[in-house]
């Protein structure tokens, strides 16, 4: 559990090293994607966790989850402005409300110890 | 097979993180470069304005060929006006006498006989010659290359003459653009001014010409007291 939890923190400083340093700037167009599909991965990453203190983690169900969430935020954004909606708005809430439930778990979950 | 399943599991982990990371940075100086680049809404609205602009700007240039169109027929009464001007300036600088003019005329020299030494031409003679060329129909004259005026006076000065403030002695070259005939015959009419001023001592020849150039003033031109007026 906590070699995981050092891994997860030492590859997301790799992570954000690699972003930070990557000369690929983003287009703006697609800031807004990106901004969805990041959110979408946080909440895969939170529920990842949850279900680490479950202990019901499933590696596939977590990979797949991650991906596919992010993607699928990002192609409803897409599809959104596509449509002129703010369809982005609808994965924000979501993948947002669903955030905070699992922070609350996660809470719970550590209170509880 | 727990420590594979952990083995993959920790591997998924840290490459998740990794994306995660990649993407919040990634994001973060996105968002971060907003302030210095410009935002999406700004280039469509700026680009609702170009396309305000060019269709301003052919509306524009359609104008501005109209206007050209305009002007040039403008132009063209312009230069219409400008050649009446200058015609007209033309014809009134002939009339002063400011341009050079040639044609059928006389010359008319008037020299003191050798053989009558104590007469000299007077001013007097010379008038009276110009007053005969002007009654006959001379249009210009010249008195020893000085283009008589309105304002040109013929005044003895001592033993010269002074025309245009210019100082003659004799001879006198008198030329005259007019009818030619006219002019030599007014002159040596009988008992005519040829003849008055044999007598006096004075050579007259006078010299009908196809083609004589009289030359244009050009001395200056003062008007400081005679002022134009509407009356």
């Amino acid at each position: 559990m906590w070699l995981g939890l050092w891994l997860a923190v030492i590859s997301l400083a790799v992570g954000v090293v690699m972003g930070l340093n990557l000369p690929l700037v983003l287009p703006q167009a697609y800031a807004k994607y990106m901004s969805v599909a990041a959110l979408a991965a946080l909440d895969s990453v939170f529920g990842g966790i949850r279900a680490a203190m479950e202990d019901n983690f499933d590696n596939t169900i977590f990979i797949t989850g991650f991906f596919s969430n992010t993607l699928l935020a990002a192609g409803l954004a897409f599809f959104g402005e596509r449509l002129g909606m703010d369809l982005y708005l609808a994965a924000v809430v979501a993948f947002g409300v669903r955030l905070f439930q699992n922070l609350a778990i996660i809470r719970r979950h550590l209170l509880k110890k | 097979m727990k420590n594979a399943l952990k083995k993959t599991t920790y591997l998924s982990i840290s490459m998740v993180a990794v994306v995660v990371g990649l993407m919040m940075a990634l994001q973060f100086r996105t968002t971060s470069n907003i302030d210095q680049a410009v935002p999406l809404d700004r280039v469509q609205e700026l680009t609702i304005e170009k396309k305000q602009v060019e269709r301003d700007l052919n509306q524009l240039k359609e104008e501005s060929v109209d206007l050209k169109f305009k002007l040039e027929e403008a132009g063209k009464s312009h230069t219409a006006a400008t050649d009446a001007l200058e015609s007209e300036l033309l014809k009134n600088k002939l009339y002063g006498g400011l341009v050079p003019v040639e044609g059928q005329g006389v010359e008319v020299l008037l020299d003191n006989r050798p053989d009558s030494s104590f007469y000299n031409i007077k001013d007097d003679d010379l008038l009276k010659v110009l007053n005969d060329l002007r009654g006959a129909g001379a249009e210009a004259i010249a008195i020893n290359g000085q283009r008589i005026l309105s304002t040109s006076e013929v005044r003895l000065a001592g033993s010269h003459i002074n025309v245009n403030l210019t100082r003659l002695s004799s001879p006198y070259k008198v030329v005259a653009i007019g009818p030619s005939a006219t002019l030599k015959s007014s002159l040596e009419l009988r008992g005519g001014l040829k003849e008055y001023l044999n007598d006096l001592g004075v050579s007259v020849t006078v010299q009908s010409e196809d083609r004589v150039l009289v030359p244009a003033y050009t001395g200056p031109l003062r008007f400081d007291y005679a002022k134009p007026t509407q009356r």
